[in-house]
């Protein structure tokens, strides 16, 4: 979720007027479009029992990225500093709910796993305690600061974090050999939305904020959302809902059940 | 500085990889019938065969060959998406996510021939991408129907 405020702004000579700003809107208003696309075909399929993660993080992200950010942006304009706070305090808000969706899905990935889940349950808590607690005492030690490499480097690891934790249920989907093509799509879908940015910002902090690194950054966190949102879709829409096999433990008591008969 | 290096270069693997597995999932849909092969047959493409030599034989591929085969396979295919029983005359949103997969990968097979690594992979993947592409136009061919015929039997019949 780049800065448009960032975006390397044309010269009137350079091209049309429309060109531009179809250029550094265009992002943002396919992103807002396939937003509400979302939560419309989740709701019109009655989807919200399966997907109510899923609904509430899509409306989040439609009110703060749509909503409260549009509002700020047209009430202050882009060089304001009330939009660079809001933009930037309202990403962490993101990323930290983007941590709690994560959780979630750890949990429909260890449905048949309850050990598994007991243990996850303990380790993704402290996770988020650590994480919220060194942002919140970050953020208030640096507030006076914000625009300086900080909130970059913050963003940067608080997405990185998010990005470890989806690659570690990725790895646990794989070895639990879950059969929930569904959840497959939306983890890979959130992995594309942390992988983007996090190089991103990481790349950004590296070249001090030099205009290609921004440039990209504003643009990447986009089309990133765009292509997590894609991936959602199509797991919406067109993924069958395959029930997940059951769990290693279950398997393993069926055969102990057959095995002594044959014996 | 360590730190922000590491996650550039672990966070621009893994959008790689995650972006290669929404690929394969896609990939992984499974059609109600081989609607494929009569596409294959009317239009004579020969990726099955170069899949088929390259998953069962050991003997090193003849590249330029399977290169030029894979190439004009995928133009026909593209264009058949396009063009063939298709309403809108353009691509859906998870083909062209496609298209661009095949494009990658088809950059990597030269770069692997450059750099004297194993073809065979590649070359399975995007086999791989073209039978996904050829069961799309053939599901979409045979949901049209000229009298008693379907159109994939139409065309076997000239």
């Amino acid at each position: 979720m780049g800065d448009p405020g960032e975006v390397k702004r044309f010269s009137p000579d350079s091209g049309s007027l429309m060109l531009q700003k179809l250029v550094t809107y265009g992002p943002y208003v396919a992103s807002t479009f396939l937003q509400v696309a979302l939560v419309f075909t989740i709701l019109h399929r009655r989807l919200w029992k399966r997907l109510g993660d899923v609904l509430l993080y899509v409306t989040a992200l439609l009110l703060i990225d749509g909503a409260a950010r549009s509002f700020v942006l047209h009430e202050y304009g882009f060089s304001s500093n009330e939009y660079a706070y809001t933009f930037w305090l309202t990403d962490v808000l993101l990323a930290l709910a983007s941590f709690l969706l994560v959780c979630s899905l750890f949990r429909r990935a260890c449905r048949n796993e309850e050990k598994m889940w007991r243990f996850l349950r303990l380790f993704l808590a402290l996770v988020l305690i650590l994480v919220l607690g060194i942002s919140s005492s970050s953020l208030i030690h640096n507030y006076e600061n914000l625009f300086s490499y900080f909130i970059v480097e913050f963003q940067q690891n608080l997405y990185f974090t998010c990005l470890v934790l989806n690659t570690m249920l990725y790895i646990l989907m794989q070895q639990t050999q879950n059969a929930d093509e569904e959840l497959g799509l939306l983890v890979t879908g959130m992995g594309i939305q942390f992988a983007g940015p996090a190089a991103s910002l990481a790349l950004a902090y590296l070249t001090r904020g030099q205009e290609f690194s921004r440039s990209l950054a504003a643009y990447l966190g986009p089309l990133c959302t765009i292509g997590m949102l894609l991936t959602w879709f199509y797991a919406v829409t067109r993924m069958p809902q395959v029930s997940s096999v059951p769990a290693r433990d279950e398997r393993v008591k069926a055969l102990e059940a057959v095995a002594p008969r044959n014996a | 500085m360590f730190l922000a290096s590491l996650i550039l270069i672990i966070s621009t693997g893994l959008f790689f990889f995650y972006f290669q597995v929404a690929c394969q999932k896609i990939l992984r849909r499974r059609f109600e019938q081989e609607y494929f092969r009569a596409i294959v047959n009317a239009n004579r493409l020969e990726f099955p065969a170069v899949r088929q030599a390259a998953e069962e034989l050991e003997a090193p591929v003849d590249y330029a060959r399977v290169r030029m085969t894979l190439k004009c396979d995928y133009l026909a295919l593209t264009y058949l998406l396009k063009n063939a029983a298709n309403v809108n005359q353009r691509y859906s949103r998870e083909e062209r996510l496609l298209i661009l997969y095949f494009r990658a990968l088809f950059f990597s097979l030269v770069v692997r021939h450059s750099l004297k690594l194993r073809e065979t992979p590649a070359i399975v993947r995007l086999t791989v991408i073209l039978q996904y592409f050829a069961n799309v136009v053939g599901q979409r061919v045979s949901m049209v129907r000229f009298g008693s015929l379907t159109a994939s039997d139409y065309l076997l019949s000239l």
